[in-house]
């Protein structure tokens, strides 16, 4: 590889750092919003129906934290493709491009993982 | 209105995995001049023409299948824990997390075919291709099982 299009090293980082924070920020609890859309409102952070009121709140008033993990995963994607278009090319050229497609089957057998608890239900 | 919604977003869905199974089948299979079975002839197309229409459609059955959750959230995953319906919860739950993933890929996949790397043996195109192939199957499967669980218009 002789040159790396800017747009190309933002996408292969961009690829690689969305589906690794996506799966870190699913384990950790990392969502920047928490929707709740019986209710029709959207929290900034992630929260739990149970935290602040009685159990049954939860059935009442389910929360959503997927487009919080998904804004995260973005938003975090979006700092380090930046960052990567700023690289000299010869650092972008150390960068093996399959890892744009480990990461995210990486990040899938994560996702698998913590899924699990429904199976044991 | 949400059964509209939920049907355009399965119609989109079809019209998506359509042109993913082609252009992943079309990628990884060596095409002949004259392909003879079906199985040729299905494979025989141009990969890298279906790139922009499957980012358009994978976004479109993804924004489609963003506003339908809202409902799902509300109306329908109640009445699936109600009946204790946790291995369809659970598909659920990796429909969602593969769909962001496979989000995620979607600049990356783009580029991939627009303009392939020279010296990487060509695999990152027939690689991502693969991965969001394998993701709009799941979630078109676990969409489709988990809507015949609550039935049309439940």
């Amino acid at each position: 590889m002789t040159s790396v299009p800017v747009f190309r090293r933002f996408a292969l980082a961009y690829g690689t750092a969305f589906a690794l924070i996506y799966v870190i920020a699913r384990a950790r609890g990392l969502a920047l919003f928490t929707v709740y859309p019986s209710l029709g409102i959207i929290l900034m952070g992630m929260h739990r129906s149970r935290d602040v009121a009685d159990p049954a709140m939860d059935f009442l008033a389910p929360e959503m934290w997927w487009y919080g993990w998904t804004a995260t995963a973005t938003l975090g994607a979006l700092v380090i493709g930046s960052i990567a278009t700023l690289f000299p090319t010869r650092w972008s050229c150390r960068f093996w491009p399959g890892w744009v497609w480990v990461a995210p089957v990486l990040a899938m057998i994560g996702c698998a993982y913590l899924t699990i608890p429904w199976f044991r239900q | 209105m949400t059964t509209a919604l939920l049907i355009l977003h399965g119609l989109v869905a079809v019209a998506l995995l359509g042109a993913i199974t082609h252009q992943t089948l079309a990628a990884w299979t060596p095409s002949s001049a004259r392909p003879r079975s079906f199985f040729g002839r299905f494979s025989a197309v141009q990969p890298a023409a279906y790139a922009n229409a499957i980012v358009v459609l994978y976004v479109g059955t993804a924004l489609l299948g963003a506003i339908v959750y809202l409902y799902f959230k509300v109306d329908i995953q109640p009445d699936l824990e109600r009946d204790r319906h946790w291995h369809a919860l659970g598909f659920f739950d990796l429909k969602e997390d593969f769909v962001a993933i496979g989000l995620g890929l979607l600049p990356a996949y783009w580029i991939s075919w627009r303009r392939p790397f020279a010296d990487e043996r060509g695999w990152t195109a027939p690689a991502l291709t693969t991965i969001l192939g394998f993701i709009v199957w799941w979630g078109f499967l676990v969409g489709h099982v988990t809507n015949d669980i609550m039935g049309f218009g439940s």
